[in-house]
């Protein structure tokens, strides 16, 4: 017999192999390695699916988790949303095909892309305990929900229908997965609970309820009843194109010629771009696309590349904001009281090859976050909590690169992971996140990122060393507050007891310990919001005082003052007063109130003070030198005006209670 | 037996040295200056001569360190500043009640009575301490001025000494130290005063002041006392003001001499400091209770070396504190300076007791007859 050569037995064992069973042999790459792993991996996708499909339908999510276990090693998963649901049809291929997935071919920002996620975790569930997903949806348009038990053929990559059936959920629309696998359920820092507590800090709009084995129920409120715009779908931007995907969307291609093609199906090529690139590529422009192979195609990617085109555009983007970024944050880090909440960045979009990204931050210190630790540091992803690989990742880095010492924390030779009572939260929101693997569980390296994480960073840490600058200010006001408002009065009582004579007027003696004008902002409570600011002299002369207040310009309108401003600014946002010459030691005050239900806390509002120099205010900022302000000539006056000089701290003399040496203290008697 | 020596007759300066009837009048002095203060618009302040190591010097005329002239500022612009005067008068309205009800009051019941001071009560006894004594500075008074006393605190003499005490019932009872009194011998009250205590006469040649009880008991059991013609005095480490004051009078009355023995290391040096050159803590009397021509005795660091003399490794403190010493102006003299400095080198310590080593009795025929004998006492 005729031995058959070496090339047809290797071609006899070549086979396909399916990507299911590619992953049934590499479960690490999803995220299912172990027990603990497989759990958190399989809410996360359950969760980010719900989260999307609530988005895109523009409902305010409503999730459910729960886990219960059963046995030893098993553990019952639930996850519940009020999403639009699922049609019959695409039930299966949903849950159990891997690699099927709407979001894949959309240029946008979203949570899931690949299609992966939820059918790894099917597949997983069905390897570890053979037990089918329980698949429940039901959209508004029908009566009645269908339950679909879902298996995946993992020769095939198809999934498999056990069994079906319908039943009347008392919901309008939705979704319900349940699956059994083999996995462990844990509180810790990389746990469902950090996982949902993560994404309620950046899905303020999202109510989260979470039952735990034992019963624990944890409720994420909703802080938000905005549902972010769906972002939008944009063409690609040749910047982000491949050899490849250039060629399948030219076959795609819906327009006649190549040229008209470029311009309507690609982003930022404008017409005379467009020329130009033909012109480089050698192109005439009026070629079939869907003809373009070799050689010639792979001119125009270089030329695409070459030539300067408009940059994408960032519409696709949604970020967090501000606002939300501090809600949620204040939303779930409630109960430790944090003391400072800094105004959370947005940085605005920019460009990665041809992808849009963006990065926000925010910054929480004091409280009761523990001080000796390194600072949290919580990572998102298109608003997914970031919770393994935290050392492999660019957000991680850059946050080790800065030099925190110069912001107020502490940090061992001015890089690693700052010291202190801080919590930091980092967004990236982009069409394309560089994750360093399929399991998205880190941000690989990238100089543009970098650079904008980097100025975000900055501008947090700048709001801290702010804050902490003023705490200590404060505090060393405090001590002084200490003095005329607790122990002068009973120093004056004792004495004028003892020498029988009446007590004096402290007035003199109080400015010159103080020697500052002071605002003190309180927001008393009441349904309606209302600050009241009051400004003290508590310098030796009589001061005019030009008092600006500072807020955000749509709350202007809706604001009331007593008293009266003495000019409005309704763009800037900036109301003004004029205050009656203060005498030494009086006091004025000055009522916001805003409209019931106004969202607005005392951060919100900044003050400005002209009329005393900045060393001798405390509690509002002196006036920016920016803003041209014409101050009113009574202002001018009382600050030129000669006030009785105050006596210096005369720095020879020493402090007796300081020198008090300690070198005596063992010759008692 | 030897002639008893008998006291000198008091001089008037003597009897009335620090002592005023009307302790008073300087507090509300002090008062009515820092109410002058306030009603003048001005941040109350207080000058004090500072009472650290860089602030005492020597006065010839009385052989003793003394305070200097450098003085310090307690002012109300600073939280701890304005917390002390306020202190100070809440004391001072104190002393001016007891002297209204005729009552005295210890140093710790003060302390608790300033419970009721709110946030200006002293938060350890040594704060109360040091108020009263910057009280004493600034109305050149003493605190039993201010009807504030110390506990008894049970220093004792054994000897030959005899002297009339009044007690609280006002009778006046002569003790002799040695035939009238136990084993642990006369406890010395708070008050030695002249008032309190007269001294009438002693066979002793020297007094020798003793660090630890041990010890005391050592030479009473041995008869080093009447072998020997001198008078014990216990000094219970560092020595209370009173017994201080009585060591003085001894000196100064009966023209004892008087030799300190301690233990061998530098914390025993800082209590013969507070012996011969007063204390920095309480320079401002010093001249009342500083005995300029008290004498160490040992143990020294040669001692150490010379006897052989178990001892223990200075410890970091230890160190410190020898250092702290070599800065001190009251040990600015060669011989301390080189014993200083000796310790330092061979780096040990040794307590009094150490000495049993060679048996109960090498203490008191031996160790002490030949120290006594080198510096012209025996």
């Amino acid at each position: 017999m005729p031995a058959r050569s070496l090339a047809q037995q290797l071609a006899a064992k070549q086979r396909e192999i399916s990507v299911a069973e590619f992953f049934e042999r590499n479960r690490q790459i999803l995220g299912f390695d172990n027990p603990l792993r497989a759990l958190l991996t399989t809410v996360k996708e359950a969760v980010d699916n719900a989260l999307d499909a609530c988005e895109e339908a523009q409902v305010l999510p409503e999730i459910r988790v729960e886990v219960a276990k059963e046995g030893a090693d098993r553990v019952r998963v639930l996850v519940e949303d009020n999403g639009p649901g699922i049609l019959r049809r695409e039930i299966p291929n949903v849950f159990a095909r891997l690699l099927y997935g709407s979001r894949f071919h959309a240029n946008r920002q979203s949570r899931g892309q690949q299609g992966i996620g939820i059918s790894a975790a099917v597949l997983y569930a069905g390897l570890t305990t053979a037990r089918p997903a329980r698949i429940t949806s039901k959209v508004e348009e029908e009566e009645a929900a269908h339950v679909v038990d879902l298996l995946i053929d993992t020769q095939k990559n198809l999934p498999r229908v056990v069994t079906e059936d319908l039943v009347l959920w008392d919901r309008p629309h939705g979704t319900r997965v349940e699956l059994l696998l083999k996995a462990k359920y844990q509180r810790g820092r990389q746990s469902p609970f950090e996982y949902l507590k993560g994404t309620a800090i950046v899905n303020p709009h999202a109510r989260i309820v979470l039952t735990e084995p034992d019963g624990t129920r944890v409720t994420y409120e909703r802080v938000s009843t905005e549902v972010p715009p769906v972002p939008k779908e944009v063409a690609p931007h040749p910047y982000g194109l491949e050899l490849g995907e250039l060629g399948s969307r030219l076959k795609a291609a819906r327009y006649a010629t190549l040229l008209e093609t470029l311009l309507k199906d690609l982003a930022g090529v404008s017409p005379r771009a467009g020329r130009e690139v033909l012109q480089a590529a050698g192109l005439t422009g009026k070629e079939t696309p869907g003809d373009l192979h070799g050689e010639p195609l792979e001119r125009l990617l270089t030329a695409l590349h070459t030539v300067p085109l408009v940059p994408p555009s960032a519409d696709c983007l949604s970020p967090i904001g501000p606002l939300l970024i501090k809600r949620g944050l204040r939303n779930v880090l409630g109960e430790v009281r944090p003391d400072f909440y800094a105004p959370p960045v947005s940085r605005p979009p920019k460009v990665r090859g041809g992808f849009p990204f963006l990065i926000e931050v925010g910054l929480v210190y004091g409280g009761g976050l523990p001080a000796d630790q390194p600072i949290q540091l919580l990572r998102f992803a298109n608003r997914v909590p970031l919770l393994f690989q935290q050392g492999a990742c660019a957000i991680t880095a850059g946050v080790e690169q800065m030099d925190w010492r110069r912001y107020g924390l502490d940090q061992r030779g001015g890089s690693g992971l700052p010291v202190g009572p801080a919590l930091l939260l980092v967004h990236l929101a982009s069409t394309k996140v560089p994750f360093t693997s399929e399991a998205k569980e880190a941000i690989a390296a990238d100089p543009e990122i970098e650079k904008e994480l980097t100025l975000a960073l900055q501008a947090a840490a700048r709001h801290l060393r702010t804050h902490l600058s003023r705490r200590s200010r404060r505090d060393q006001a405090g001590e002084k507050f200490a003095i005329i408002q607790r122990i002068l009065p009973k120093l004056a009582e004792k004495t004028a007891h003892l020498v029988d004579r009446p007590v004096p007027d402290l007035t003199p003696v109080i400015t010159r310990i103080m020697d500052i004008v002071y605002l003190d902002l309180t927001a008393p409570e009441g349904p309606a919001p209302a600050f009241r600011a009051e400004i003290t002299n508590y310098t030796p002369r009589p001061r005019v005082l030009e008092t600006f207040l500072e807020m955000p310009a749509a709350l202007l309108g809706s604001a009331t003052f007593d008293p009266a401003p003495d000019g409005t600014d309704a763009e800037l946002g900036r109301a003004w007063w004029t205050l009656a010459k203060l005498a030494p030691n009086t006091r004025a005050t000055i009522v916001v109130t805003f409209p019931t239900k106004t969202e607005i806390e005392a951060s919100d509002l900044s003050f400005y003070v002209a009329g005393v120099d900045e060393a001798h205010l405390l509690g509002a900022e002196p006036l920016p030198g920016d803003w041209d302000i014409r101050l009113p000539r009574a202002v001018i006056e009382a600050a030129a005006e000669a006030g009785e000089p105050l006596p210096g701290t005369d720095d020879t003399e020493v402090d007796y209670d300081a020198a008090e040496a300690n070198e005596g203290a063992r010759d008692e008697d | 037996m030897p002639p008893k020596r008998t006291k000198a007759p008091a001089t008037k300066t003597e009897e009335t040295e620090g002592r005023h009837v009307d302790a008073l009048q300087p507090t509300r002095a002090l008062a009515r200056s820092i109410y002058e203060q306030l009603d003048a618009g001005e941040i109350p302040r207080m000058r004090l001569p500072l009472r650290t190591k860089q602030n005492i010097a020597f006065q010839m005329r009385e052989g003793v360190w003394r305070l200097g002239r450098a003085l310090g500022t307690r002012s109300a612009r600073k939280l701890d500043g304005a917390l002390m005067l306020l202190r100070t008068f809440y004391l001072v309205d104190f002393i001016n009640e007891m002297a209204r009800d005729n009552k005295t009051s210890t140093l710790r019941e003060l302390y608790y009575i300033s419970e009721g001071w709110e946030e200006s009560k002293f938060h350890s006894e040594d704060e109360s301490n040091l108020l009263i004594e910057d009280l004493e500075v600034l109305c050149e008074r003493l605190r039993e001025d201010f009807r504030l006393h110390p506990e008894e605190n049970g220093a004792s003499v054994i000897g030959d000494l005899t002297i009339r005490e009044r007690n609280r019932k006002g009778i006046v009872k002569k003790i002799n130290c040695r035939d009238d009194v136990g084993d642990g011998g006369y406890a010395l009250p708070f008050n030695v005063e002249s008032e309190k205590i007269s001294i009438d006469s002693t066979s002793a040649k020297f007094v020798i002041a003793i660090e630890c009880g041990g010890m005391v008991d050592r030479l009473a059991e041995n008869g080093f006392d009447e072998k020997n013609d001198a008078l014990l005095v216990h000094l219970k480490g560092q020595p209370a003001r009173s017994t201080r004051r009585f060591i003085k009078r001894l000196n100064t009355e009966l023209k004892l001499p008087v030799v300190v023995f301690t233990d061998g290391d530098p914390w025993s040096f800082r209590i013969f400091a507070s012996v011969a050159f007063g204390a920095i803590k309480t320079a401002h009397i010093s001249q009342y209770l500083a005995t300029p021509s008290a004498e160490f005795l040992g143990v020294t660091a040669s001692d150490i070396e010379n006897y052989d003399l178990p001892s223990d490794k200075l410890s970091e403190q230890d160190v410190r504190a020898l250092e702290a010493e070599l800065t001190d102006p009251r040990f600015q003299t060669a011989d301390w300076r080189a014993e200083i400095e000796l310790m330092l080198k061979n780096g040990r310590k040794a307590e009094q007791q150490s000495l049993a080593k060679y048996g109960l009795n090498y203490v008191t025929d031996t160790y002490l007859p030949e120290k006594l004998g080198e510096m012209g006492v025996l």
